[in-house]
């Protein structure tokens, strides 16, 4: 019993030194969080690449249960589903009729203008892991990664619409960020009256569109798409329809099934347009005129209208 | 004597487990679109609890591993929980031995005095470091909800895997 005592009048200074230093560190560590993000960004996506596949036997079975569980609750409103179902049924097979043709006027259009859709919008799928387990944050882990090729910035979609966007990619996994997240903004255009807006999420279901021109002029039920300002996003994908609160506020309805979503799209986008050039796009053309007060040659402006749609066509 | 120590392995073992699976939970793709009451935070509700219970059974370097862990799973600040979890635990560590003749009551104001006290800090700092926060209603509503669950993560935990108080003339590590 004395051994312990003497143990212990040593070990509390140790005790309390190695306290000081682990609280330092990590100190230390929200720090370097703060100022150099991506880099804990990426050693927060290998932690994530190293636990959450190991969890998977764990959370297999019991996100089984709990879905067959919901499963069966809707088995108790079969009746009124299926004749909801049939009516809807109906209505579809109009559409699809009136989709048919539009597709083969959009062929024919297309054929005449000789569009060339861009062949690099492809996707890889992936499945839900994980979400991120709180109120406060909307992302969700999908089990593609870097292996797969996959770069931070891509658009996610579920099979209808926008989900959001691959931010932070591991080996194996990566995380998506939910447009319904309070730091995702995306900019979109709203779509019987093209104007410009951005879809800015703030950890509810629906998303506000701010940023507008013209709020008069947006009614209920407008469909918004990613305008794909800024080279993010690839322009025209569906985002959902607007919605018009009671607050006065304009937001967005999501087209995709946030509560159900389990197989995301990863698209494969290109590159955006990037201005490492800021000379050749804006301020006077190069090399510079020789007589100052002389306005530039409109041939010159011109070619070089050119040149940056050269680039952003490349 | 062995026979205590493998009973405090296998309190330590349980608690790593136990976090591990609130944590596993957590990370469950089930409610991804839902919004409303935010959680408890089962996690730092069996720390505390257990920490005045049997303090040797929730040692520094499981606090650590745990939450650093869920920070960095739960996609938060990495560390700053932590931090404030381990300045929480250990003044309520240093404070056990005039807690233990305490009513229960009494010991659920404190661990809500000390929830409260690390979401406030929490906020503070993340103030400073000007990160973007959630709602204060949202931050208030975790908060309470976490100190309504600590009765019943008490009471599973001493019915039902037989954690008990350790008195103040008992030793406190074994």
């Amino acid at each position: 019993m004395a051994r312990d005592r003497s143990d212990e009048s040593y070990a509390r200074p140790v005790r309390r030194l190695l306290l000081t230093v682990v609280m330092l560190c990590l100190i230390a560590l929200v720090l370097l969080w703060r100022i150099d993000n991506p880099r804990v960004e990426r050693m927060r996506a290998a932690i994530v690449d190293r636990v959450v596949p190991n969890m998977e036997w764990v959370m297999a079975p019991v996100a089984g249960a709990a879905r067959m569980l919901g499963d069966f609750q809707s088995y108790t409103r079969l009746y009124e589903q299926n004749d909801r179902l049939r009516e809807e049924l109906q209505q579809l097979r109009a559409w699809r009729e009136a989709a048919l043709q539009l597709e083969q006027e959009n062929a024919r259009l297309l054929d005449l203008n000789r569009v060339h859709l861009n062949p690099e919008l492809t996707f890889v799928t992936g499945i839900v892991m994980a979400d991120s387990g709180s109120p406060f944050r909307r992302s969700v882990l999908i089990n593609v990664g870097g292996r797969d090729g996959i770069l931070n910035g891509w658009a996610t979609m579920d099979g209808l619409g926008l989900v959001g966007r691959i931010s932070g990619v591991g080996e194996q996994m990566s995380r998506v960020l939910l447009v319904t997240d309070s730091n995702s903004r995306v900019p979109v255009t709203v779509q019987p009256s093209g104007q410009l807006a951005l879809l800015m999420g703030d950890n509810s279901p629906t998303p506000v569109l701010d940023f507008l021109e013209a709020p008069e002029d947006i009614s209920a039920g407008d469909r918004i798409v990613t305008s794909g300002d800024g080279g993010l996003f690839p322009p025209g994908l569906l985002l959902g329809q607007v919605v018009m609160t009671t607050d006065g506020r304009i937001r967005a309805r999501l087209s995709a099934d946030l509560n159900r979503i389990s197989f995301l799209r990863v698209m494969r986008s290109h590159p955006g347009t990037t201005l490492d050039d800021p000379g050749g796009l804006i301020g006077p053309p190069w090399p510079l005129p020789q007589s100052g007060d002389e306005p530039a040659p409109p041939a010159t402006s011109e070619a070089i209208d050119g040149a940056t749609l050269l680039e952003a066509t490349e | 004597m062995s026979a205590a120590t493998r009973r405090l392995w296998t309190y330590r073992m349980l608690f790593i487990l136990l976090c591990l699976t609130v944590i596993s939970l957590k990370l469950m793709p089930m409610n991804v679109g839902e919004t409303g009451i935010p959680g408890p935070d089962i996690l730092l509700a069996l720390t505390l609890a257990w920490l005045l219970r049997q303090p040797a059974v929730v040692p520094v370097g499981a606090i650590l591993l745990v939450f650093l862990l869920a920070d960095f799973l739960l996609q938060r600040p990495p560390g700053l929980w932590t931090l404030l979890v381990l300045l929480a635990s250990e003044s309520l560590r240093s404070r056990r031995l005039t807690m233990t003749e305490f009513p229960f009551l009494l010991e659920w104001s404190a661990f809500a005095a000390a929830v409260f006290a690390l979401l406030i800090l929490n906020r503070i700092a993340m103030w400073v470091l000007m990160v973007d926060q959630a709602t204060l209603g949202l931050t208030l509503t975790h908060g309470i909800v976490t100190i309504a669950i600590y009765p019943l993560v008490v009471a599973v935990s001493k019915f039902l895997l037989g954690l008990r108080k350790l008195g103040a003339a008992e030793p406190e590590a074994i």
